[in-house]
């Protein structure tokens, strides 16, 4: 017998042209199923406006990101059980920092220009992509062994980030991390994207990026990775000659 | 293969490892700075230094004016730099921001001067 | 038509003073904020108010009788607390830049506010004890 809890699900909505309110909808879910899930019943038996965004359904395509009672997550992999109790209330809200298209559908647009400004790259050989404790025989200069890079594109870190909330032209946790991939040997035009107002310097080290990132791309660290990258760059050049 | 990189020039002094590298270096200095600012304004004595007459007498060893002087000129620079990164979060215009910097140009430099004076018109009455 | 609403802009700062939803750093980021704020507003009041010196000790020692009192202390222990918490957190930042602890910075956020929050302690006592 599977259990049954019967909660809340307040759902933010704004469609073109109008205030966002919020909508409330009694459902009946079990806590091991995902808030996603609960969004889709909404969706399929109840209220059939409600607009979001869906596609794998196993946190492999980054589409589902929402703040979930005021925090960035993936739906499709945050059980219930962990965001409410039986009779309790999800809050489900689109991420910030994106203008809203629908409800709970943000227009990713400026975070896809930018991943391409930066060459960002979605395959990497796999001793460039920097896995903790990646076994020693992978990372054979050959660069036989590639993999997908951890970032999914979903968007968290920029809903997250402070700093993002009042700078619309900042680059952004995840594209940084993208540019500090291609690391600035290998891509030395990316110097002036990266160290410019809207680049690693706006960020303000509050590491909310890494905290909801879904995907171990930990932002944080490869922009504080980038800094130091940049500050060698530019105090070693004093140190050149010519 | 390389990646179609599109590369924005910086039409303004807005941020940049220089300013940002500024802050780290002051910063450092004022956790020293700071720290003997407030231990010798509180620790020192029987009362810290409280009265008129404590703090003639502190100024007079010659060391002290040299040290609160440059503690000064650093606390001003991090201040003000500071403060500025904080005004660039607000994405002001260029004209904007050549206002804020001319600004806080002219108080930092009033403060340093002010406070430079002020130091040693103490000094001078021990 | 609100379009603007989840837009950044410059009109939501309010958001940096914002504590809902914020992981542990993120706290870390708005005592930054805060304490820079409040101390570069005591800083330019303190260079004003320590002109007084200049008019000779019976204008500042009169001065220093009105900032004795408990209430004057306690915010000056204020002060002193938004300086450790300030400087001790800006290490931990700078640490991070440089990529030293990035992993562990929560940790080190932790370990740091704990010894500002001795220190601010022991500043305290011999404030109000003397």
């Amino acid at each position: 017998m599977s259990e049954k809890w019967n909660i809340t699900l307040k759902v933010s909505r704004q469609k073109q042209g109008e205030a966002p309110h919020f909508d409330e909808y009694k459902i009946e879910v079990n806590p091991d199923e995902y808030v996603l899930d609960a969004v889709e019943r909404v969706w399929a038996f109840i209220d059939r406006t409600v607009c979001f965004r869906h596609a794998c359904h196993h946190s492999t395509c980054g589409a589902c990101g929402m703040r979930v009672n005021d925090v960035e997550k993936l739906t499709c992999i945050t059980y219930i059980r962990d965001v409410t109790h039986d009779g309790g209330t999800i809050k489900v809200e689109p991420l910030r920092n994106f203008p809203v298209v629908s409800d709970l559908a943000v227009d990713m647009g400026s975070l896809y220009r930018r991943l391409e400004s930066v060459g960002a790259r979605s395959v990497l050989p796999v001793p460039e992509a920097e896995i903790e404790r990646s076994p020693s025989s992978w990372s054979a200069d050959d660069g036989q062994y590639i993999r997908l890079a951890d970032c999914i594109e979903c968007g968290l870190c920029i809903s997250a980030c402070p700093a993002a909330t009042t700078s619309k032209d900042y680059l952004g946790p995840a594209v940084l991390a993208g540019a500090q991939a291609n690391g600035l040997k290998r891509n030395p035009e990316l110097m002036n994207l990266v160290d410019s107002e809207d680049g690693v310097w706006r960020c303000h080290s509050a590491f909310e990026c890494t905290a909801v990132c879904p995907s171990f791309v930990d932002p944080a660290r490869r922009i504080m990775d980038l800094r130091t990258q940049i500050f060698k760059e530019r105090v070693g050049s004093l140190f050149r000659k010519a | 293969m390389s990646a179609n990189i599109q590369s924005v020039s910086t039409p303004r002094s807005g941020e940049n490892s220089w300013w940002y590298l500024l802050k780290i270096v002051t910063g450092v200095l004022l956790v020293v700075l700071l720290g003997i600012h407030l231990v010798v304004n509180h620790f020192i004595g029987q009362h810290g230094l409280l009265t008129y007459a404590d703090i003639v007498a502190y100024y007079q060893n010659p060391i002290i004016p040299i040290m609160e002087i440059c503690f000064l000129a650093v606390v001003v620079l991090h201040s003000l730099t500071g403060l500025r990164g904080i005004l660039l979060d607000l994405k002001p215009s260029r004209t904007i921001l050549q206002v804020i910097d001319t600004f806080m140009i002219i108080v930092g430099v009033a403060a340093v001067t002010y406070g430079t004076w002020l130091i040693l018109t103490i000094k001078s009455r021990g | 038509m609100d379009t603007q609403h989840n837009r950044p802009s410059p009109s939501r700062f309010w958001n940096w003073f914002n504590p809902v939803g914020r992981q542990t750093s993120g706290w870390a980021f708005m005592l930054q904020r805060v304490t820079a704020l409040g101390l570069t507003f005591y800083l330019f009041l303190h260079l004003i108010i320590l002109g007084q010196l200049a008019y000779g000790p019976q204008g500042y020692d009169s001065f220093i009788k009105l900032v004795s009192s408990p209430i004057f202390i306690a915010s000056e222990l204020l002060v002193v607390a938004a300086a450790f918490l300030h400087g001790l957190n800006g290490i931990r930042i700078i640490l991070t830049t440089f990529g030293i602890s990035v992993t562990r910075q929560k940790q080190l956020f932790y370990a740091l506010m704990v010894l500002a929050l001795i220190i601010i302690t022991v500043f305290g006592i011999r404030m109000f004890t003397v």
